[in-house]
């Protein structure tokens, strides 16, 4: 039985061809899909190297989202933060105005109470201090955006500030970041699920140069065999790449 | 002439130089594309520790600016009630306010710090500059010089130059192509390919160049 294997081709010049005796047709014969095969490894060179530089670019873009998604995570997390002390202070400052409001009434009607008993130095404290709470709510209320900014101010004398309208605001900065970290993170997975693939074919690619590699070892119909189906891996990785790339 | 060159052995060696002279290329291109993207990450790492301290300083900062805005509304609060007591005209209010703005005051002013005894950030209405307070505490914070923005634009950079430089390696590896063709090819269409092959591998070389140069010249002569 012939051994298929074979030993390195030793390059043949024109001149070599042109006077050539029927063995040496036989060999031309055997070496019919020599250069079919180098051809064809050379043509896999280019595809990984294609594959290769789009794999790279992938990479870049997903470690782009990545870093984004990041960044954009630690700025929703700060802006959460920040709105947790402004949402405390804010609701605070309203707090301590209803208090001190109430308190000012409720003192203020303590006085009446103790004027109709005749109580006249008890009514003047409890007006004094009244006064002073009424102070002390009304300089609050001028700290408090529920009262001073006209998106949020009650809309009457006696109505309720628009809290539903302060939370949409409050959040609305942290939303846009979480929008834009989200997106981020789509084209992380999108990036990185495509320099996969890119990997897996040049995996796919890698047995195509072994199967090229092989048929250029061997002779005959085993050598157009290996070819063949290197070929056809070919193909496939192009198509595969083809169809990451869309 | 073209005969004689043709059929020269020395075009023969020429072929193997030039495909030795663009596998050496192909691998140190490939070397400075990986130099770049590994400069990349870096830049990336160090920008996200960046953002990542400037942030907790950042909520250092408003926590402390909200802390001192409540001191100081305490302040105006008890301010606008000793006003209202020495306004009022009553013998018992009036020493109320005395001691209350000799005594308790300064107290409420110490924990409010700069936002009550500065008085740029008082405001015509009575109120103070929260927002001005926050930006004067950002300016003294020691990461008010980190720029995480800038760490990412250079690893942007850096990216850019990996791009151009993996294509350049695509180029190069059609450059190969076309250099081993003409190592099998005979006749004329050896010369032709080889003139192909060697025209390739100089626009990557000028490519390569070029590249290394403009990217040199951006980011100010750092590899």
């Amino acid at each position: 039985m012939e051994n298929p294997l074979q030993p390195p081709p030793v390059p043949v010049s024109g001149n070599d061809m042109q006077s050539q005796t029927p063995e040496q047709g036989q060999d031309k014969s055997a070496d019919r899909y020599k250069t079919f095969i180098v051809v064809m490894t050379l043509i896999t060179t280019i595809v990984t190297a294609i594959v290769a530089s789009l794999q790279a670019d992938a990479n870049i873009r997903s470690n782009t989202a990545n870093r984004d998604s990041q960044y954009y995570a630690v700025l929703v997390s700060g802006e959460v933060q920040r709105q947790g002390s402004k949402g405390s202070y804010d609701l605070n400052t309203m707090a301590e105005y209803l208090r001190l409001s109430q308190e000012s009434l409720i003192l203020q009607i303590t006085a009446l109470e103790q004027d109709d008993k005749g109580n006249k130095s008890d009514a003047a404290i409890s007006d004094l201090m009244a006064a002073g709470a009424e102070a002390r709510s009304e300089k609050v209320k001028s700290f408090s955006i529920f009262y001073t900014d006209p998106r949020y101010a009650p809309s009457t004398a006696d109505g309720l500030p628009n809290t539903e309208a302060y939370l949409q605001d409050a959040l609305a900065k942290a939303n846009e970041y979480t929008e834009i970290q989200n997106a981020a993170v789509d084209d992380y997975r999108l990036w990185n699920s495509k320099a996969d693939s890119y990997v897996s074919v040049l995996t796919v690619l890698a047995v195509a140069f072994f199967l090229f590699g092989l048929a250029q070892a061997l002779r005959g119909r085993m050598r157009l065999v290996f070819a063949t189906f290197g070929s056809v891996i070919l193909l496939v990785s192009s198509a595969w790449t083809v169809l990451v790339l869309l | 002439m073209l005969k004689r060159i043709i059929e020269s052995s020395r075009l023969e060696i020429f072929i193997a130089a030039m495909i030795a002279l663009a596998s050496i290329t192909t691998a140190l291109v490939t070397w400075r594309a990986s130099m770049a993207g590994s400069q990349a990450g870096d830049a990336i790492r160090q920008g996200l520790i960046d953002a990542v301290k400037q942030q907790a300083s950042t909520n250092e900062n408003w926590k402390k600016t909200y802390e001192e805005g409540g001191y100081a509304q305490t302040y105006a609060a008890t301010l606008a009630q000793i006003e209202a007591f020495e306004k009022s005209g009553e013998s018992a209010a009036e020493a109320q306010a005395k001691n209350l703005r000799q005594y308790l005051l300064p107290s409420l002013q110490l924990f409010s710090q700069n936002l009550t005894s500065d008085p740029k950030y008082l405001k015509s209405d009575g109120t103070y500059d929260l927002e001005q307070r926050f930006a004067d505490l950002q300016a003294q914070s020691p990461s008010s010089s980190l720029d995480p923005e800038a760490s990412f634009k250079a690893a942007d950079m850096y990216g850019a130059e990996q791009r151009w430089l993996t294509m350049d390696i695509v180029l190069l590896a059609i450059s190969l192509f076309w250099l081993a063709f003409a190592e099998l090819n005979t006749g004329r269409s050896r010369l032709f390919t080889l003139l192909i092959g060697v025209g390739l591998y100089l626009i990557s070389l000028t490519w390569f160049g070029v590249v290394e140069i403009a990217f040199l010249v951006i980011r100010g002569g750092a590899l």
